[in-house]
């Protein structure tokens, strides 16, 4: 078979291989892929370990200098509360003690400095991002958005989101509709924190759904960026044709409090999809607006199950008292139990006028309305 | 000199209030957990003038020790830093007596003028 | 007369030639699948902030199912572990399943609990709910403590917690489970970040507690179990959940959700009916019926799992425990086979009756059985002076060997994502076990498996055994 000279005690060994049936000579070459894949296997777990550990210690020692030079040179900087921030000479010198040579430091510093701008902003979130800018560690995520990967893309966004650095918009623009979506997430975000014209450009032309966890980060972006101009979301709840961004341009009327939204939002009780007529009765009892609670009764009877408890709870919040013999009714006369307890609940929060109403029934209902009333006014129960 | 009780999970945050507070003017204790909040309390028998405490902590969390702190004969003011985004949290907090809550990321003359108007109201 | 037997003995060997083979691709598979798996978490994870969730208002509101039977020991500890979980809009459901030890009157004592009128919906049947507690303490909002009869089962209890969870979602542990601190937000992020499926199931890795330095329900330090025992757990859990899972997950097919810790759609679970109280492995069970229903109703469902431990859990130490553990799952395997064996190969169920069915069916519903026809036909060859000895034992090296390899790389991908231990000494020190695993460990599971069937066939009553703990409350 081979030509190649071996050392004689194998002999026994290729001449067992040689005359042995298939199965033999599979189980053979097995045995040796695996006694050597376990070997790498301990190898990649010691280099694994090895170099984790090495890492940690570096960041052992670096991280409590970091702090210190990062608390004495910008924290506690003389000017620091007096001056704007972009006029107080930071002190870099001070920062070449740290060895900033290496990627791996520079990597450390840029995420400390995001930690601390995590749980401090005004002037001195400012005097991080100008320390961060002047020591020149955008750089690194600048190589990052050039690199081809889109992990890194996206790391170089999340860092300039973070830091509120301005980037092009035609940087940004292409990757918002990259074909790979954690990129494409990322550069939207991006682009709705730091764009200077038309933030909210993207949710005309997005098709696809946001995410649940999209949406959380939008919401962060949206209301922790200071000096972005907030539209009225009505237009998208109008004009869009997907279903998520209306649904969650209905959470953003909500946070901001938008009562000129309310007719788009009153509009939407008419379209045919019933989560989404849900998310807008919800989003109608949140901001209170009694106006609405005719038009909402009066569609009670036609909706589905959970349209209906939105109605009921939509009416507790509002609590405009007006409606106290619907509700009364819904408790007394509803067969589904959700919808009872609902109704209950949304009577206890009219109890400011329904009190009567409810010592009534509190009197004369069945032994389970009667635990439904009593869960519902316990302080004790949250839900 | 007023003695403040700093409870936060975070490694960095007791940093930052410890520059906002100067040591002239402020004893500053920090600690990072629920249990060691507890154990500083007990063994200074509440003697703080202010605590400042996050709300999601190991082993006990910011509520218990509002509750705790409340229920004493001289409640102690209880200032909440946090990064709860969530209005229920908020609501539970001033529901348990907290004098006051701030938003993570702080701003630290706030975060000062506060400290000082609760000291103030209390003296 | 020995012709039949010859070819029989053909047929035989051809066929577990087959199986084992077929075994051996499937780990091979397994192997790639689940670094890929991993590598595709620890990406994302590394890309996604968990505390832009935990400070989110979008937050899911989840309700935590926590059902207990005379855990007196640990009860408080744990019930405040749970309190300071890491997420903004949850609930703690505490069933108290008739203990007949202080566990009720220690949770009245310490969280201020009084009796309230709770209305509920019974949309699962239980064992009746005596009485219903909230703390009057508003730090203790959250926590919600049901009293019921005995349902002799955790089954009964869980679903008792159903019945009252507020939540669309609800995760499922046992009240001994020590959790992480973010188990929440991990669990509920794999729904969150799905495209176009709903996720009715999330699970993660469940490790051994035994060892490992606990104060106050709060892990401090990890370790590798001292005692051989749960140390041979300990391993087979990282393979069955880094390994195994994982690589399942990568496919969509998840067998099962560990009943240690899971994240379940409410909705999905209570139109299937809940958790099966007859079922000896309630879990695998539930999961199995959720699959079903999804298929039966044209939901295009995914079920994920996480590879970070999230969920530490005492293992049993000695035998006698051990044995009715795993007497217990196999039981209960059998039980599920035989239940839902419409599913076997149908393709009406997808992936679950082509892939997942199949090969729970054939790889471990009849793996032991299939080991033990093997032992015994090898000491009937080895008496009849049949055998070729030094293939025989070419055969076991390779087949000792490969397992060790895949359980060793298990390990690794554990490793390379997370470092779990603090030196590389305990990681070797676990990495011997695997080496004794195959001849002490197996075996032991191969006959516990025999007998868990053979109660299933016989139908022997046997109540679920209370495990004896050691509390972790106290440092040990």
């Amino acid at each position: 078979m081979f030509d190649i000279q071996l050392p004689a005690f194998l002999e026994p060994v290729i001449n067992t291989f040689r005359y042995a049936p298939l199965v033999i000579q599979l189980a053979m070459i097995f045995i040796v892929i695996a006694a050597l894949g376990t070997l790498l296997a301990y190898f990649s777990i010691l280099r694994n370990r090895y170099l984790g550990n090495r890492r940690d210690k570096r960041l052992a020692k670096l991280l409590p200098k970091i702090d210190s030079l990062i608390i004495d040179e910008v924290l506690t900087h003389p000017e620091a509360d007096t001056l704007p921030a972009d006029q107080v000479v930071l002190n870099l010198d001070a920062f070449q003690e740290l060895p900033l040579d290496k990627k791996w430091a520079r990597t450390a510093l840029t995420e400390r400095i995001i930690h601390f701008r995590r749980n401090v902003r005004g002037n001195m979130g400012l005097l991080l991002r100008s320390l961060y800018m002047q020591l020149e560690l955008d750089k690194d995520a600048m190589k990052k958005m050039k690199a081809g990967h889109w992990e890194k893309k996206v790391q170089a966004l999340t860092e300039f989101t973070s830091m509120n650095m301005s980037v092009a918009d035609v940087t940004i623009l292409p990757l918002t509709n990259s074909r790979n979506r954690e990129l494409r997430a990322a550069a939207r975000h991006a682009y709705i924190k730091l764009s200077k014209n038309e933030p909210f450009k993207f949710f005309d032309v997005v098709t696809e759904p946001l995410l649940m966890w999209d949406q959380v980060e939008l919401l962060r972006i949206i209301s922790t960026t200071e000096d972005i101009a907030i539209p009225n979301f009505a237009r998208w709840v109008t004009y869009s044709s997907n279903k998520s961004v209306v649904s969650f341009c209905l959470k953003l009327i909500v946070h901001y409090n938008q009562l000129p939204a309310v007719p788009a939002v009153i509009k939407l009780l008419d379209t045919k999809d019933h989560y989404l007529r849900a998310d807008a009765i919800n989003c109608l009892g949140k901001l209170r607006v009694p106006d609405v609670e005719d038009k909402l009764v009066s569609i009670y009877s036609t909706q589905p199950l959970h349209c209906q408890i939105e109605i009921l709870k939509a009416i507790g919040r509002i609590s405009s008292g007006r409606h106290i013999d619907f509700l009364k009714l819904e408790f007394l006369h509803s067969t589904d139990f959700d919808l009872r307890k609902s109704a209950a609940k949304s009577l206890v929060k009219n109890d400011w006028i329904a009190q009567q109403v409810i010592e009534e029934l509190m009197a004369t209902a069945t032994p389970e309305n009667l635990r439904i009333l009593k869960h519902c006014m316990n302080p004790l129960i949250k839900y | 000199m007023s003695k403040i009780l700093l409870v936060e999970d975070d490694e960095i945050m007791p940093k930052i209030v410890a520059r906002i507070l100067p040591s002239s003017e402020y004893e500053l204790d920090h600690v990072s957990n629920g249990k060691e909040a507890f154990e500083k309390l007990e063994s200074t028998q509440y003697g703080y003038d202010l605590i400042i405490t996050d709300i999601m902590m190991p082993y006990a969390n910011g509520f218990e020790i509002l509750s705790k702190v409340k229920s004493q004969p001289r409640p102690i003011p209880v200032i909440i830093v946090s990064n709860a985004g969530n209005e229920d949290m908020v609501m539970e907090g001033f529901k348990l007596g907290a004098d006051d809550f701030l938003k993570k990321p702080i701003i630290p003359a706030e975060l000062m003028i506060r400290v000082k108007r609760l000291l103030m109201k209390n003296k | 007369m020995s012709g039949i037997l010859e070819i029989l003995g053909k047929i035989y060997q051809s066929a577990i030639f087959v199986y084992g083979l077929v075994l051996l691709l499937v780990y091979a598979l397994l192997t790639i699948f689940s670094r890929l798996a991993v590598s595709r978490y620890t990406r994302k994870n590394s890309l996604h902030q968990l505390d832009l969730l935990s400070s989110s208002p979008l937050a899911p509101g989840i309700t935590i199912l926590a059902p207990a039977f005379n855990e007196g020991m640990t009860i408080i500890s744990n019930v405040r572990s749970l309190l300071t979980l890491n997420y903004p809009r949850y609930e703690i459901v505490l069933i108290n399943d008739g203990s007949t030890d202080n566990t009720m009157e220690q949770l009245i004592a310490e969280f201020k609990m009084v009796e309230v009128d709770y209305a509920y919906n019974v949309k699962i049947r239980t064992h009746p709910i005596r009485k219903i507690y909230k703390s009057t303490d508003p730090a203790y909002s959250s926590l919600l403590v049901i009293d019921k009869v005995n349902g002799k089962s955790k089954a009964d209890a869980v679903n008792a917690g159903i019945n009252l969870a507020t939540f669309n979602y609800f995760v499922c542990s046992d009240v001994d489970c020590i959790l992480h601190k973010d188990t929440l937000l991990e669990l509920i992020l794999p729904v969150m970040q799905e495209e176009k499926m709903r996720v009715i199931a999330v699970g993660a890795t469940l490790r051994i507690a035994n060892s490992c330095e606990f104060d106050e329900g709060v892990m401090i330090r990890m370790r590798p179990p001292a005692q051989l025992l749960p140390r041979f757990q300990e391993v087979e859990y990282i393979r069955s959940f880094v390994l195994g899972k994982m690589g399942w997950s990568y496919i969509n097919c998840v067998p099962n959700v560990s009943g240690g810790l899971g994240l379940f759609d409410k909705e999905v679970a209570t139109r299937c009916g809940g958790y099966d109280h007859s079922s000896f492995g309630e879990d695998m069970e539930l999961l199995t019926r959720m699959c079903r229903y999804a298929h039966e109703n044209e939901i295009d469902y995914a079920i994920r799992y996480i590879p970070k431990t999230l969920c530490w859990t005492e293992a049993p130490a000695t035998l006698k425990i051990f044995n009715r553990q795993r007497t217990r799952w196999a039981r209960g395997l059998a039980q599920l086979m035989y239940s839902h064996f419409p599913m076997f190969m149908n393709p009406r169920y997808g992936k679950m009756g082509l892939i997942v069915f199949p090969f729970n069916f054939f790889f471990e519903l009849l793996a032991p059985l299939v080991e033990f026809s093997g032992i015994v036909v090898y000491i009937l060859l080895a008496v009849t002076g049949n055998i070729n000895w030094p293939y025989a034992l070419l055969l076991l090296l390779f087949v000792y060997l490969y397992s060790v390899m895949i359980t060793t790389i298990s390990i690794v991908w554990d490793q390379l994502s997370f470092r779990y231990y603090k030196s590389w000494w305990e990681v070797a020190y676990l990495c011997m076990t695997p080496f004794m695993e195959f001849l002490i460990y197996h075996p032991l599971i191969v006959l516990y498996s025999l007998r868990g069937y053979y109660y299933f066939l016989s139908g022997k009553k046997s109540t679920w055994g209370n495990m004896q703990r050691q509390g972790f409350g106290k440092k040990k």
